[in-house]
């Protein structure tokens, strides 16, 4: 988050030539680290057969894929259901977290507080086994995305509250001066500005929505991990299974990062500008 | 017509911006309210669009109790220019120019316009309207302030140490370009400065207020140069370290002004330039 990012700036000096050298000299070690490990792994799959063709080709057809997609296809879903509702609920949330009205802040901090605190697999578990104990029951899809939401929600309404109150206080004051009501100034100039500046931090809760959903396992949900589980227990190729679904992940999320950087750098420079000259 | 009628303002902290002051701004005049850092100019001038509201007494807009009038209403309809312009970066400048205009459901094309128009009356280019304020200079920012300021068409116009916070070139040049404004529009002005030239400069009338808000000397530049109430204001206009008793020296065949203390501050013409 920007704020952060500013703070981070502000407390650690730039490192110097020395510093730089180091930090350059650590990264090689741990690239080859790394390297080695991967190589490691590669030697002992390869001592037992698992890197033998017959045990990958599998992975080049259809069928195979057609199966892996429907999970992949599920996880998309299950991400972009619970993140169209849980990011303007998360809003909704923080609005009601720095409402005037004393009640609204104190039931929404309380929500807040509640479900980030939660894991989310126990809320799974509510969904899954608690609530039909009462006769509440939910298609298998709600009952993972539901938690999702919920758990999601109150973190993005952290995100949005922090990103509020990074919003130049002056920008209040200029509102009230030319006429605007405190909810037109809300409206107007305090949350675009506001969403300007998360916007990189709930493409990360993107990510970390995305992760959530490999809970869909629990639930039975047909999303990535879960179609991978399956096929495991049909194929019994665990290790090339997991190789490739963990590959699938971490693409989706370097590309959803990537993209946050992105957004990041320009919103950086939008801000930089918008306050350059106060 | 503004009248400051025995207003007093103790924050909620306790701290007690001003005591009791009063004073009248008559229509379409322009007058400077000038003190130092804390003297309680921000607080008074806020009283008038109640951003601040009086602990006691009252102001009155043309003999109508401001206290009894929608803070919205009143706001739209008074021009207030910040020290830092208090622009919306995520806006462009002529929509920032139209923010009121809009809200009040001008249409967009019609407050476009008029913001286009406000833009070049403050001397801009009007290509700057679809520029962000961020791309525009400390000066320029200070002009689509008082562009902004005018939107609405108000009556009573105040700004807020407008100038503040740019070089004493640029200042110049808006104090001048100030000046223009107010002899075509004739608004009622109420400045606030702790810039006693920028004082004189602009002001019909000028308040020399002490902290609290106490009114150290009310009247005209030239009555407060020739007579000033006290010592706290013989320093404060400088006439009393001599900053302003300047004598005429001859350099290089030029009347040179000089101080008492013999630092040369200006050059004089064969025909003096008359103020405005
Ligand atoms: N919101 C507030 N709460 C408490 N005290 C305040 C508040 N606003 C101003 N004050 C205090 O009231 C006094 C007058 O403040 P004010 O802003 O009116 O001064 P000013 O003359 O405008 O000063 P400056 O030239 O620095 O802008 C100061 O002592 C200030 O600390
Ligand atoms: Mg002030």
């Amino acid at each position: 988050m920007s704020a952060n990012t500013t703070a981070t700036q502000v407390l650690f000096d730039a490192p110097g030539p020395r510093g730089r050298r180091r930090i350059l000299l650590l990264s090689v070690l741990s690239v080859l680290l790394i390297l080695a490990l991967i190589g490691a792994g590669l030697w002992q799959f390869q001592r037992n057969g698992q890197l033998a063709a017959d045990k990958w080709i599998p992975y080049l057809r259809r069928d195979y894929l057609a199966f892996l997609g429907k999970g992949l296809a599920g996880t998309l879903e299950a991400t972009a259901v619970a993140a169209v509702i849980a990011f303007p609920f998360g809003l909704v949330l923080a609005l009601g977290r720095i409402s005037r009205l004393r009640a609204l802040s104190t039931v929404a901090a309380v929500w807040i507080e509640f479900f980030r605190g939660i894991p989310m697999l126990l809320v799974v578990y509510a969904f899954l086994l608690a609530l039909p104990a009462y006769g509440v029951t939910f298609p298998r899809f709600w009952m993972l995305v539901i938690p999702m939401i919920l758990v999601s929600s109150a973190t993005t309404a952290e995100v949005f509250r922090a990103g509020i109150g990074a919003v130049d206080r002056g920008q209040n004051e200029a509102s009230a001066a030319v006429g605007l009501t405190h909810g037109q100034t809300m409206r107007y100039v305090i949350l675009p500005q506001a969403v300007r500046l998360v916007l990189p931090s709930l493409i990360l809760a993107l990510v970390s929505l995305l992760k959530d959903s490999t809970l869909g396992y629990v639930v039975s949900f047909n999303e990535l991990q879960f179609q991978g589980k399956t096929m495991v227990s049909i194929t019994r190729f665990l290790v090339q299974t997991y190789l490739v679904v963990s590959v699938i992940y971490i693409v989706l999320n370097f590309l959803l990062t990537k993209l946050a950087g992105l957004l990041d750098v320009r919103m950086h420079r939008r801000a930089a500008e918008g306050s350059g000259r106060r | 017509m503004i009248r400051f009628d025995h207003v007093g303002k103790t924050y909620p902290d306790g701290t007690t911006a001003v005591e009791d002051f009063s004073l009248t701004v008559d229509s379409h005049a322009s007058v400077v309210l000038v003190g130092t850092s804390g003297s309680g100019k921000t607080t008074l001038m806020r009283m008038v669009n109640r951003m601040v509201d009086p602990t006691s007494g009252r102001v009155l807009i043309d003999d109508e109790d401001v206290a009894a009038m929608d803070p919205v209403k009143l706001r739209r309809r008074i021009g207030y220019v910040m020290q830092a312009s208090g622009l919306l970066p995520h806006r462009t400048v002529a929509e920032n120019v139209a923010t009121v205009p809009h809200l009040e459901g001008v249409s967009r094309r019609r407050s476009r316009s008029r913001a286009l128009a406000l833009l070049e009356m403050v001397g801009l280019d009007h290509k700057l309207g679809d520029r962000y304020p961020s791309q525009l200079s400390g000066g320029q920012q200070q002009r689509v302030g008082v562009a902004r300021a005018l939107a609405a068409d108000p009556n009573i116009l105040l700004m807020d140490e407008p100038f503040g916070a740019v070089d004493p070139i640029v200042r110049a040049e808006l104090q001048k370009e100030l000046l223009r404004l107010q002899s075509e529009l004739g608004k009622t002005i109420l400045f606030v400065t702790h810039d006693i030239d920028e004082a004189f400069l602009l002001g019909e009338k000028v308040v020399i207020l002490k902290p609290g808000g106490v009114v150290a000397q009310e009247g005209t530049p030239s009555q407060i140069l020739a007579d000033p109430a006290d010592d706290f204001v013989e320093t404060f206009v400088g006439s009393g370290r001599g900053k302003r008793a300047l004598h005429l020296e001859e350099v290089d065949g030029r009347q040179v002004v000089v101080d008492e203390s013999g630092r040369p501050t200006g050059v004089l013409h064969a025909a003096p330039e008359s103020r405005s």
